[in-house]
């Protein structure tokens, strides 16, 4: 068994490592991604990370500029808002909110979508196509707009709100992979599955799943840029997280009344939901490409 | 498409980026309308156009100046009572009748939809008085029958009569000597209607129309009205008073009290109502604006139902009053801008007490107090907040959340509550409240005006009495203050309730207000009214 | 071609009815009481209540009820908002236009600027240029639609003053209503001042267009420019290259045609895009379109205006999106089903 073989260097890196590869090539996609990561990390380590606990109030210091402005000061580096209460706290427990509820809530939605999606792609009748087209032109209405009917009913709140995201996502799910799967049915290799002997649920996950990767990679990074958008929509309208919970499209909302004197309340939390967005965006992009390009080489 | 249609693509692109930034670098327009006219950004929907229905001050702002006057003025300046519909008046020595006389060539609104074939006279005010006074009057139940201001000083069971004399000439006789009663003929409800304009309705069969297709004496005549957008009024061309206001009127209907202060900086509006206390060192800071300041005559409290146990113990309420500290509330509340109250009345009045004692801050007493009464440490209360600003409480919402703060380190629970301004009144006055932050708002100088609305027994089924609270002693010491003319003796009656107020807390007071008004340095001659509305009427805009 | 337009027919009414259904339905979700939800009124005594339900058929099955619902809004009785008593068929009918006229000035723009953009990015793509405008239509779509139009308030409004930022119109001009378009209510009005007015309105219209507008323009950058690169990949291409056409000739003669045309169907999604962001950003300008009194009526708890709210939007955007598809695959059948990628 030759450990080395020093004359036929092959490297054959699997198919994972190939996408990674393929990433990497993009200087702005690494940074994307890294930023990705610094947001999970945010996510998971707010408590530690935070100075203050966002909801105290100092009436002592009300809105206090940024450090960077005259006369700000570094024990609030983003400054306080119109309660005393610190902004850097603030933003990163909201970064935490909107950035895991949104993870969670396109795990949950792509879960339980696939699920659905497979069992409507396995079974053949009228009765899946008519629900498919109804659900494929009930996708036309924006997913706010259903999202804030569905908290109209249910009420407000962070829990309510991500419902009602999740509702919104599963039919996005539902039909891609409700197309892949009816697709790969035809497809020869099912054929030998069921041949072999095979029963449904087998050849769903040793067939089909593995090769579902890829599209639910890429439907996911959609859904969790839609997720973040919607999610802090929701809280910017006062229909989303309520205080004490901290979201950074909520802190937007109460920041427009301050915005002559604090523009940075302003700028800040939408400046860190574009942030989140834009790195999803600038990955998905990438992977996409990625996963095009690995198919190609 | 070839080359050419992409060239020409482009120059329209450049010309459209140009005409763009030429439109941008025209700031403020100047244009001939903008000059003729005035927008005042108010702060709510008016419930309607007759302020004898309503005590809301949105009410009062958009009608009672606007479109009405009334029989008497308050001087702005030092609240001394003036003509207004009544040009002389004569009280009988037994302080039981009073005689007026009014004034003549006093013309009605001409509008669209009604045009008046006389001038005002003394129907005119008979019609507006006996309106809510008699209840048989077949305009007594159109709007819904209710007039919170009228009912709550009980002036149906002080006045006797109404009874015209001649066509200028008009005597209302009382049961009772009431030395607030001129003083309420001038506030901003007392208005005169045009009883003409009532009778026609009436054969039309569209009474309801009085209220919200108003017309009046006054220097505004009514045009036009969307909810929650705006109100437009033209000037009444025949007003009897000379006096130079724009030709149009706009109310911008703003609820949010930034948006008002933001609009008033990029010039969209002239003048707002009620701005926020972190604006108002804006305001002064810009060279533009102007801040008028005035004391306020005005009292923002916490008031307990009284009726709902147990909050029906006074131990109770003495104890939830001690566990919160009314100073990091003015500060963080009014930043300032407000003194402390210690009784209702602040001291722009002349019935203030200025050596009155104060609940202090002292959570472990409130625990202890608590605990004798039976409280768990787990009670949980609600708080409802305005969700309006107002003079004497700017922003409830903030000042509900502090006092969760201090209410939760003596062991009790606070859900803050809120609803939109009509609805929040509305659920007020069926007494669905624990606790409620809200405050008055003086309708004419006399001391009288906040005691007797506010606390008592006659004042609970119009709602102003939020705390629901009946005390007869209370009661007997308020309708004595109004038997004789003396203020040095009313003053001591007042001061008795004021004990009686501060030993059984049916409410804490909380602060007495500065008055503010932010105007554009363009308009001249708006001025504070302590006891009402805003007025409009002799209002310019420099060239 | 007829089997098409059945099919889409078909397609449509099941949607509408769909749409109908769950609207009826919302008011036995919304809390509160049934009644009130579906007539806008409190009933005040026991008797109002009963003569109440009687009338809006809720003593009877649920079939007849639905019936009655659909009847009504056909005959265009939408009932009265719970918190101003207003018909709102008229409020709707105020409200949405002022919705459209935002949007429609919206898509214009982007069309008439980001196709071109992306159209010259896509020609010649990975050069400098390309780069510019890539990086820009990234970071434009990631734009949160709320945070951008606060920062042109920010910056335009609060800090250089130069332009309004509410409502449509200084209300001191008093523009009858007559279609609900602003611009064209104000040249049909016969006001003096009309070009003050207008000019007044274009000032009101610029900041929340531009907001909306910034990512759909965004969209339509990435969109052409990829269809454009994909074409050019193609191999008809590389034939009539071989055969000595240049560049510029095979594209504008073919290539353009075959990359423009997959872009109709995508306006025709960004309408619920747009219409999603207007409704977000009228509440930020005080713009009073549907989407601010949608989320007016939700704040005031008004069900019976969510009810109609919500359905009269859903089947505006279903409606235009099946009806452009419908256009679309009608006239190029050859292209797949498009992918719906609605935000």
């Amino acid at each position: 068994m030759t450990q080395f073989n020093l004359y036929e260097e092959e490297f054959h890196p699997s198919p994972l490592m190939h996408i990674w590869l393929e990433f990497k090539r993009s200087h702005f996609a690494l940074i994307g991604f890294a930023i990705l990561l610094l947001f999970c990390a945010i996510a998971i380590l707010a408590p530690l990370l935070a100075p203050y606990d966002p909801n105290v109030q100092n009436t002592n210091a009300i809105l206090l500029p940024p450090a960077w402005e005259g006369n700000g000061s570094i024990a609030h580096i983003f400054g306080t808002d119109t309660l005393g209460r610190d902004v850097f706290s603030r933003t990163l427990y909201g970064c935490r909110v909107t950035f895991g509820s949104s993870v969670f809530l396109v795990l949950i939605a792509s879960t339980i979508g696939v699920a659905l999606g497979t069992l409507a792609g396995m079974k053949k009748g009228i009765k899946s196509s008519v629900l498919n087209h109804l659900l494929d032109s009930l996708m036309a209405i924006p997913t706010l707009l259903v999202a804030i009917i569905i908290v109209a009913i249910i009420g407000t709140g962070l829990w309510n709100s991500m419902w009602a995201i999740i509702l919104v996502l599963i039919p996005q799910f539902v039909h891609q992979t409700r197309t892949f799967v009816r697709e790969e049915m035809k497809k020869d290799y099912i054929l030998l599955d069921k041949l072999d002997g095979a029963s449904s649920p087998r050849i769903f996950w040793s067939s089909i799943l593995p090769g579902m990767f890829e599209l639910l990679a890429v439907q996911s990074t959609l859904a969790l840029s839609v997720a973040i958008i919607d999610i802090s929509a929701l809280g910017f309208l006062n229909l989303g997280a309520q205080s004490p919970v901290v979201e950074l499209g909520a802190s937007l909302s109460q920041s427009l009344e301050v915005a002559y004197t604090a523009p940075w309340l302003v700028a800040l939390p939408g400046f860190f939901i574009f942030l989140m967005v834009l790195s999803i965006n600038i990955v998905g992009e990438r992977l996409r490409t990625a996963l095009r390009n690995r198919l190609i080489h | 498409m070839n080359l050419n249609n992409q060239s020409s693509i482009i120059k329209s692109a450049i010309l459209l980026s140009f005409s763009l930034i030429l439109l941008l670098g025209c700031s403020k327009q100047k244009t001939q309308i903008t000059q003729a006219g005035i927008t005042f950004c108010s702060e709510g929907s008016p419930a309607s156009f007759n302020p004898q229905l309503d005590t809301s001050s949105t009410t009062a702002d958009a009608s009672s100046h606007q479109v009405y006057d009334r029989l008497l003025e308050f001087n702005t300046e030092n609240g001394e009572i003036e003509p207004g519909l009544a040009s002389s008046w004569l009280v009988s020595n037994d302080s039981l009748t009073y005689t007026f006389q009014l004034r003549k060539g006093v013309s009605f609104h001409d509008t669209p939809y009604f045009t008046p074939t006389r001038n005002f006279n003394a129907d005119d005010v008979v019609f507006s008085i006996d309106r809510w006074r008699v209840n048989s009057h077949p305009y007594h139940d159109i709007s819904g029958g209710s007039y919170p201001y009228f009912q709550s000083l009980g002036l149906k069971s002080t006045i006797k009569n109404v009874a015209r004399i001649n066509g200028y000439r008009v005597e209302i006789s009382l049961y009772k000597p009431d030395s607030s009663f001129l003083a309420n003929l001038a506030t901003d409800f007392s208005v005169i209607l045009s009883a003409e304009y009532a009778m026609n309705l009436l054969e039309d069969g569209s009474p309801s129309n009085l209220d919200t297709l108003p017309i009046g004496t006054g220097p505004y005549k009514f045009v036009s009205y969307r909810q929650d957008q705006f109100i437009r009024y033209k000037r009444h061309r025949d007003y009897f008073l000379n006096t130079t206001g724009p030709e149009n009127l706009v109310f911008d209907i703003t609820p949010k009290s930034s948006l008002r202060v933001a609009k008033l900086i990029t010039g969209e509006c002239d003048a707002v109502a009620f701005p926020s206390q972190n604006d108002l060192e804006i305001i002064r800071e810009r060279e533009d604006l102007t801040l008028l300041k005035k004391p306020g005559l005005n009292v923002g409290f916490w008031a307990f139902n009284t009726s709902k146990p147990p909050f029906d113990n006074p131990k109770v309420r003495r104890a939830l009053a001690l566990a919160i500290d009314k100073t990091s509330l003015l500060e963080a509340v009014y930043l300032g801008q407000a003194t402390r109250a210690k009784s209702l009345v602040p001291s722009a009045s002349w019935a203030h007490q200025s050596n009155m004692q104060d609940i202090g801050y002292n959570p472990v007493i409130a625990r202890k107090l608590l605990d004798e009464a039976g409280i768990p440490s787990d009670f949980t209360m609600n708080i409802w907040a305005m969700p309006v600003q107002r003079a004497y409480n700017p922003n409830a919402m903030k000042m509900a959340q502090l006092m969760s703060t201090y209410l939760a380190e003596v062991g009790v629970t606070v859900n803050i509550v809120s609803y939109d301004w009509a609805r929040f009144r509305e659920n007020l006055t069926s007494g669905m409240h624990d606790s409620v932050l809200i405050g008055w708002s003086a309708d004419n100088g006399d001391p009288d005006n906040f005691y007797r609305p506010l606390l008592t027994c006659a004042a609970i089924p119009s709602g102003t009495n939020r705390a629901r609270w009946c005390n007869p002693e209370y009661d007997n010491l308020i309708e004595s203050a109004l038997k004789t003319e003396d203020s040095n003796e009313r003053r001591i009656f007042y001061h008795r309730a004021n004990q009686i107020i501060f030993r059984e807390t049916p409410l804490v007071p909380i602060a007495h207000a500065f008055q503010y008004q932010a105007v554009n340095n363009q308009i001249e001659g708006i001025t504070i009214n302590p006891f009402g509305g805003i007025r409009f009427d002799d209002v310019v805009r420099k060239q | 071609m007829i089997n098409l337009l059945l099919r889409y027919i078909n397609l449509m009414v099941v949607t509408i009815t769909t749409l109908v259904i769950i609207s009826f339905s919302l008011a036995y979700m919304f809390p509160g009481d049934t009644l009130t939800n579906i007539s806008g009124i409190v009933p005040q005594s026991e008797e109002q209540r009963i003569a109440l339900e009687a009338a809006f058929k809720l003593d009877r099955s649920i079939f007849v009820q639905f019936w009655y619902y659909v009847d009504n809004l056909v005959s265009g009785d939408w009932g009265v908002s719970f918190s101003s008593q207003i018909s709102l068929l008229d409020e709707i009918s105020i409200a949405f236009p002022a919705t459209l006229e935002l949007i429609i000035y919206a898509l214009l723009i982007s069309i008439c600027i980001g196709i071109p953009i992306g159209f010259i990015g896509g020609i010649w793509h990975h050069k400098p240029f390309d780069f510019g405008v890539v990086t820009f239509s990234v970071v434009s779509y990631s734009f949160p639609v709320f945070w951008i139009a606060l920062i042109f308030i920010t910056i335009f409004c609060l800090q250089l003053g130069y332009l309004p930022l509410s409502g449509r119109v200084n209300y001191l001009y008093d523009i009858p209503h007559n279609s609900g378009f602003i611009l064209w209510d104000i040249l049909v009005a016969d006001t003096p001042n009309k070009n003050d007015a207008f000019a007044d309105a274009l000032r009101h219209l610029i900041l929340p267009t531009a907001s909306i507008a910034l990512v759909t323009t965004a969209i339509f950058i990435r969109f052409t420019r990829h269809s454009i690169m994909d074409e050019m990949r193609k191999g008809y291409i590389d034939a009539a290259k071989s055969r000595g056409f240049t560049t510029r000739q095979i594209f504008f003669k073919h290539g353009l045609r075959n990359s423009l045309l997959p872009i109709i169907p995508l306006m025709a999604l960004q309408i619920s895009t747009l219409m999603t962001n207007a409704m977000v950003v009228e509440t930020i300008f005080s713009w009073p379109g549907i989407g601010n009194w949608l989320i007016q009526a939700i704040y005031q708890r008004d069900y019976p205006a969510i009810r109609i709210g919500m359905l009269v939007v859903s089947v505006f955007v279903v409606t235009f999106t099946i009806t452009i598809e419908f256009i679309s695959r009608a006239f190029d059948p050859a292209r797949d089903k498009f992918e719906r990628d609605a935000v």
